[in-house]
């Protein structure tokens, strides 16, 4: 596939030709004598939850654990939610599933591709003017490998409910209810790209990745703007699908009328939207439909309009976001529309000051809302099996508001720290709510298993890997004079290079016979650059603070030895407390400095060595594990239910039940 | 399929001819067709990698 069709491709399923997943299970029907209910709360630290507890903060949690327990849960190598969730889903280690990163390489160009997801064009299309028609569907698969824990419940007509779940999309074949989580896009394909319509442009960094920004004019109190959509695939030329939209402004008042499409709606400057319905067209008689939300950010004396990234249309989607292909029509129905993008937060708004603190939370309270009408509405059908929940929400606050919590954190900011230093305490205390609100449904029947995939930590400084790699000689760039001009190693000199960094944790060998220009043997080479690399790796010393950045350099053949070894890195760096990969190297990119400061919003991460930030393991029955992982919680479910744990799985029950 | 013409330097054509015809190509604007689509397939690529990076930025962890 060319790198072309990376995501556009993925539209073609809009005329209804995508190839649908054929279901080989049957839904669960047993009634089982006990219920699992398994809470997913990405990123939820279990020091920041004991510390709260003890503080009489979480009086929810404390009970649950009253009767159970607590434990850190050992994370993934690297403690990437992708991989992490995917350890949990199939019992397996990366080398198992697949997935080692967010992103991976592809070897004969060394360029980025997302690891959970794969669109292939359809093979066969025909041209009439300026169309080009699919004879048959595209297809978009899903990359992780190993059966899901749920399908394996289905073997046994056991039901399950999962929702949201991480490294999930296109959703497996099973016909229990599901859909899509984290890695879900939105209609461009893209991880999320908010659109920011304003008069005064000059304020925003115009290159801002996750969003674009317009330059409008007031013409007689109103503005003429376009939303951009997906690039349409159907036309020969491969534009960009477009709505056009008409602001009228109140002459006198903070207030305009917004006319997009079908769609036409009044809002007060400060005022949301809620979601609205916009239609994409394609080809004559045909459109692709979305959902986004609006926000009139200043109405004078500067216009300022916020538009959200378009979402997966959950009433009619053009995407599969779920199994079976009608549930995400159901929950509609039932509950009005919701989020489908993966993380539905917009920290690029945040990050770049288009949405400030304020609007940000009223945002992400929003979407966390549905979420929990949705667990809700879940809960009380919920008669028998196991139902997984996911929330987003406790990840994407630790990473924005970190910063807040901490006056040594290169980006704090004391006056905002007065009105928003409480916001990770305060989405764990949400947590806690969310808890109350939903005892009611917990009986005696009911096993409660709350979990993260990784805790976190401070974001204070990165690390610029390739950088370090060109400084070393194991990394030889064309013209080095302006190494930190390029991204994805458009300067690199492959036939000298060694080797790359690519991804959040990876370091890639430019292996000879792999990697289409790779310069090092198998064998030998191979293995003493390799240790060679990692040693070195764990020797640098951050001159500012005396700290080794890299806390372990990991050896991917090792520590894993499963069938899909040859998609991750070489090595994966588990890095310090207060460290994680630089905001450029991920991309190929030479910055000036090996360790740069990070004065972003984006302050916590969970980049780090494994052993440092554990996840959280919580539930009402007894932990009898000193030291459980996530592949454990995927044994504990299956021998809870009185299922033979597949011997390639990894983990073993660490549940006592009385 | 359409044609349209452009107008070209004499001293460069006649290098063109030249060299099309030592290439082995049919004809001088075989020749010149083949480098033009073999540019504008580099300024397409470049341009989907600058959308692969955009797309990618929307994770949040990337810039």
């Amino acid at each position: 596939m060319k790198r072309r069709e990376f995501l556009e491709l993925t539209l073609v399923a809009t005329l209804g030709s995508l190839a649908r997943p054929s279901f080989i299970y049957g839904r669960g029907q047993k009634e089982t004598p006990i219920k699992i209910l398994v809470l997913g709360m990405d990123g939820l630290d279990p020091n920041i939850v004991s510390r709260l507890i003890k503080k009489g903060s979480l009086p929810h949690f404390e009970r649950i654990i009253a009767r159970g327990g607590l434990a850190p849960l050992g994370t993934s190598i690297p403690p990437q939610s992708p991989v992490a969730w995917a350890n949990f889903i199939t019992g397996l280690d990366p080398s198992g599933h697949g997935i080692f990163d967010f992103m991976h390489r592809d070897p004969e160009n060394y360029l980025p591709v997302f690891s959970g997801t794969l669109s292939e064009e359809p093979k066969k299309k025909i041209s009439l003017g300026p169309w080009v028609l699919p004879l048959q569907g595209g297809k978009i698969k899903l990359m992780r490998q190993g059966k899901a824990f749920w399908q394996i419940l289905e073997e046994h007509d056991i039901p399950s409910v999962i929702s949201r779940m991480p490294s999930n999309y296109p959703p497996a074949e099973t016909s229990q209810r599901t859909l899509s989580g984290m890695g879900t896009p939105d209609i461009m394909g893209s991880y999320g790209i908010f659109n920011y319509y304003t008069t005064e442009p000059g304020e925003i960094n115009p290159d801002i990745g996750g969003g674009r920004i317009h330059q409008v004019y007031v013409i007689g109190h109103q503005v003429e703007a376009t939303l951009p959509g997906p690039v349409n695939t159907f036309r020969r030329d491969r534009p960009e699908a477009s709505v056009d939209f008409k602001v009228y402004l109140d002459p006198i008042n903070p207030v305009a009328k917004i006319v997009i499409g079908q769609e036409e709606f009044i809002l007060k400057e400060k005022e949301w939207s809620g979601w609205r319905r916009v239609h994409f067209p394609l080809i004559p008689g045909k459109s692709i439909s979305g959902i986004c939300q609006f926000y009139l950010k200043e109405v004078r004396p500067h216009f300022k309009l916020y538009v959200s990234a378009v979402h997966i249309d959950p009433s009619n989607p053009a995407l599969p976001i779920c199994t079976p292909p009608d549930y995400s029509r159901e929950l509609v129905s039932q509950l009005g529309l919701f989020h489908t993008k993966g993380l539905p937060a917009d920290t690029s708004a945040l990050d770049n000051h288009v949405l400030s603190e304020e609007e940000f939370l009223h945002q992400d309270n929003g979407f966390l809302e549905e979420s929990l009408a949705m667990l809700e509405f879940e809960l009380k059908r919920f008669s028998s099996g196991l139902l997984f929940f996911y929330i987003s929400s406790t990840d994407q606050r630790q990473h924005m508001f970190w910063r807040l919590t901490d006056p040594d954190h290169p980006s704090y900011d004391p006056q905002l720290a007065r009105f928003f230093g409480g916001e990770i305490e305060r989405i764990y205390v949400q947590m806690d709510e969310l808890l109350a609100r939903i005892e009611k449904y917990i009986d005696s029947r009911t096993i409660v298993i709350i979990m993260s995939d990784h805790g976190f930590n401070p974001f204070a400084r990165g690390f610029n890997l390739n950088t370090w790699l060109f400084e070393t000689g194991y990394h030889k760039l064309r013209n080095p004079w302006i190494k930190d001009k390029g991204s994805l190693f458009e300067y690199t000199d492959w036939s000298r290079t060694k080797a790359y960094g690519l991804g959040l944790n990876g370091l890639y060998i430019n292996l000879k016979g792999r990697e289409s220009q790779g310069i090092v043997n198998p064998g030998a080479e191979y293995e003493n650059l390799v240790r060679e690399l990692a040693q070195r790796l764990e020797s640098i010393i951050d001159p500012v603070t005396g700290k080794r950045p890299i806390y372990r350099a990991y050896i991917t053949r090792e520590i894993y030895h499963g069938p899909y070894l040859d998609r991750g890195p070489d090595i994966i760096l588990g890095f310090n407390w207060g460290y994680r990969i630089s905001w450029g190297s991920p991309l190929g990119k030479f910055p000036s400095e090996i360790i740069e400061i990070n004065q972003q919003k984006w302050s916590g991460d969970h980049m780090g060595a494994a052993e440092l930030i554990p996840g959280t393991l919580i539930a009402n029955r007894k932990i009898i594990h000193p030291a459980p992982s996530l592949t454990d919680v995927t044994a504990t479910i299956l021998d809870l239910f009185g299922l033979r744990i597949p011997v390639e799985m990894k983990g073993q029950p660490v549940l006592k039940i009385t | 399929m359409g044609k349209a013409k452009i107008k070209i330097d004499k001293h460069l054509f006649d290098k063109i001819k030249r060299y099309a015809s030592l290439a082995g190509y049919s004809s001088p604007e075989e020749f010149i067709t083949h480098c033009l689509e073999r540019e504008v397939a580099k300024l397409d690529e470049a341009e989907t990698e600058e959308e692969i990076k955009k797309k990618l930025k929307g994770l949040g962890y990337i810039s």
